[in-house]
């Protein structure tokens, strides 16, 4: 019991001393509650208890498009007016900028009026949809998401139909009743009729012109492949760190610096391995979706039309990822540290980079937040390649952040790594 | 060769007024330190724990800037000449700087290689560095199957890769057994005959005493007696350096 007291006071005695253990003991698991709490609080936005946005363009502005934006405001959809044309909101939704759109057409409210009035009327040709409803979705979006949301759509579209419908025939029959003429020819069948058939429809579109059904496009795997696959591609940095640790610790670091050799070069030779390192990784994941999990139920990974598409994001974030530890390595000055500060980043990275929870689902602090991780972006690349079909020039921004990145974390470990 | 004068016509070394002041620390770790060491001379820098030997021979070899002071390595400063003064200089340090998982023969490789060795020239270099520490059984073993004399041995000749000028060895026999301290002795001794300059720091007084020409006495971050082993021992009643070095430094313990 002695030698087991003395043991834990010498410990205690030298956590004491070293003010960096105790910060990544204790600050940093405060950081990732903190980070991880607000991320998962999105489960109250993907199950309506929080208002998700989305982008209306009325060229309407008609009883139709203010009723249909007050009824989509109780449903808990915040209703954001997009004052660009059609394209240029289809554009934003193919770019992941805005989640869902939708696009309610000029005279879309005196269209649906003057059906109504046909219904009542009692012109059987009324009873098809005349209104088609545009929603669109960033196709990057999960199947759960797009639901929720086209539910609440149509839900606000048949009550705002509703109620002009029961408008127009209060009017009706007011005017009817005051003119002393008898009900017109509109018995009790046209009047369910009028009530049951609804003339809006809702046409769920990908912000694709090329690509308008969902379904062809949609597979949440080329989402979790790339994501995972970069989670794990950033947990290279910890054996990264540990490399330039152990030459610190053996000695070799002296010698190197003693050797007319730039440790720019150095580090950069360790982040050239472990380049090779993360593609590998990225390849034997990339071959698990494809020929591993159709064998598991699930669909296969897709590859773009051209996979060599895939190189410049998977060496960018690879790089990213280089950088990263290297950087971790030099900042650092015992192993323990390294992995524990190393692995608490890279979780809170991932998890506000969109990795775990997609960006859109989060909380606005967070998706503000979330431009500041390097995984935001690489996901982003891999999204706009896998599931949006863009082309790869569209991810020359995240590219080139990422590279950035690397050489920022290069430069700060340059004079550190081998001190 | 026996130098002892003041005056060094043809320098190796030249240190002017180095300091160094460690944050946190009370006392200068080096204080104004001063010294020249001749071409082809074997110097040996002595004094007990923390008088300043490593932060000499750092500041020496380019590895920490002094805070004042200037180092001329062959006439040529760090800074200007950096890469040319450091593809000139061997460093051994008092760590067993190697990689464990690599074998014998991938060390010598990997730093014959950082310093621009290439085809047939490397090839010869990794014979001759694995002769000269005795390692060709060996030589396709991780090092960290190595004893601790191997290693010691291994360390040594990476740092004579490049032919050194200058050759800094801080402490290169601890821990070592009787016959690799003879071996690393008799292949210092060769070095020195083909005109390599060594500096060189040790607790080991009779090893000092055994092989260099010159020796300094340091406490402080100060040089406190200075000359060729048996000269120093004419001009004073003691037997041994041990015996000059415990009246320099004194008997109390400096690691308390």
């Amino acid at each position: 019991m002695r030698a087991l007291l003395t043991s834990a006071h010498k410990e205690l005695r030298l956590l004491a001393r070293d003010y960096a253990g105790l910060l990544v003991l204790f600050l940093m698991p405060v950081t990732l509650v903190v980070v991880i709490t607000l991320v998962q609080e999105n489960i109250l936005q993907l199950s309506g208890q929080r208002p998700t946005e989305i982008c209306v363009q009325d060229d309407d502005q008609g009883p139709f498009a203010h009723g249909l934006t007050a009824y989509l405001q109780t449903g808990k959809l915040e209703a954001v007016p997009w004052t660009g044309s059609a394209d240029e909101l289809r554009q934003a939704v193919t770019a992941g900028t805005c989640q869902a759109a939708l696009i309610l057409e000029q005279g879309a409210s005196a269209r649906l009026q003057q059906q109504i009035d046909r219904q009542l009327a009692g012109d059987a040709t009324s009873k098809s949809p005349s209104l088609a409803l545009d929603l669109l979705f960033d196709p990057a979006t999960m199947v759960g998401f797009r639901a929720g949301i086209f539910a609440r759509v149509q839900m606000a579209a048949q009550a705002t139909e509703l109620e002009m419908k029961a408008t127009r025939l209060g009017a009706r029959l007011t005017a009817q009743a005051g003119a002393g003429t008898p009900a017109g020819n509109g018995s009790g069948e046209d009047l369910r009729a009028l009530f049951s058939r609804s003339l809006t429809t809702i046409a769920e579109q990908s912000g694709h012109s090329s690509q308008s059904s969902m379904d062809e496009i949609l597979n949440p795997v080329d989402r979790n492949v790339p994501a995972w696959a970069l989670f794990g591609m950033f947990f290279t940095a910890i054996p990264i760190a540990g490399t330039i640790l152990t030459e610190r610790q053996s000695g070799v670091a002296l010698r190197l610096t003693a050797m007319p050799v730039s440790p720019i070069s150095l580090l950069a030779g360790k982040m050239f391995a472990y380049l090779g390192v993360c593609v590998v990784q990225f390849i034997l994941i990339a071959l698990v979706g494809i020929y591993l999990f159709p064998h598991l139920g699930l669909q296969a990974f897709s590859l773009p039309i051209n996979p060599l598409s895939l190189l410049l994001p998977v060496c960018a974030s690879s790089l990213a990822a280089c950088g990263f530890g290297v950087c971790l390595g030099s900042v650092c000055r015992s192993y323990e540290q390294a992995s524990t500060l190393g692995a608490t980043i890279v979780v809170a990275a991932a998890a506000m980079g969109g990795i775990m929870v997609p960006v859109y689902a989060m909380p606005p602090l967070m998706q503000q937040l979330s431009i500041l991780s390097p995984l935001s972006w690489a996901i982003t690349c891999f999204s706009d390649l896998l599931i949006r079909g863009n082309p790869w020039e569209s991810t020359l921004p995240d590219l080139g952040r990422l590279v950035a990145f690397s050489a920022v974390m290069l430069i700060i470990s340059w004079k550190r790594a081998y001190r | 060769m026996k130098v002892s004068q003041a005056y060094i016509a043809d320098p190796a070394i030249e240190a002017e007024a180095l300091s160094r002041h460690y944050k946190g620390q009370p006392e200068p770790a080096v204080d104004r330190f001063s010294l020249t060491i001749a071409k082809g001379e074997f110097y040996g820098l002595l004094g007990p724990n923390g008088a300043g030997k490593t932060t000499i021979m750092s500041m020496l070899a380019g590895l920490q800037p002094p805070d004042s002071g200037a180092v001329r390595i062959h006439g040529m400063r760090y800074g200007r000449h950096t890469r040319l003064i450091q593809s000139k200089i061997g460093f051994v340090p008092q760590e067993l700087a190697l990689y464990q998982r690599l074998t014998g023969m991938e060390n010598i490789w990997y730093f014959a290689r950082l310093l621009g060795l290439r085809g047939k020239e490397i090839k010869s270099r990794i014979e001759q560095s694995l002769e000269f520490c005795q390692l060709q059984d060996r030589a396709r073993q991780p090092v960290a199957t190595y004893s601790g004399g191997m290693k010691r041995r291994l360390n040594l000749a990476i740092g004579l890769l490049n032919d050194p000028w200058i050759l800094f060895l801080d402490e290169p026999t601890v821990g070592v057994d009787t016959q690799s301290r003879h071996l690393i002795h008799q292949q210092l001794r060769r070095l020195q005959q083909t005109g390599t300059t060594i500096l060189y720091t040790t607790h080991y007084l009779e090893e000092a005493q055994e092989l260099c020409s010159r020796v300094g006495i340091l406490d402080q971050g100060r040089i406190l007696k200075e000359g060729a082993p048996e000269l120093l021992l004419q001009r004073s009643e003691y037997q041994n350096l041990e015996e000059i070095f415990l009246e320099l430094t004194g008997n109390a313990l400096r690691d308390h």
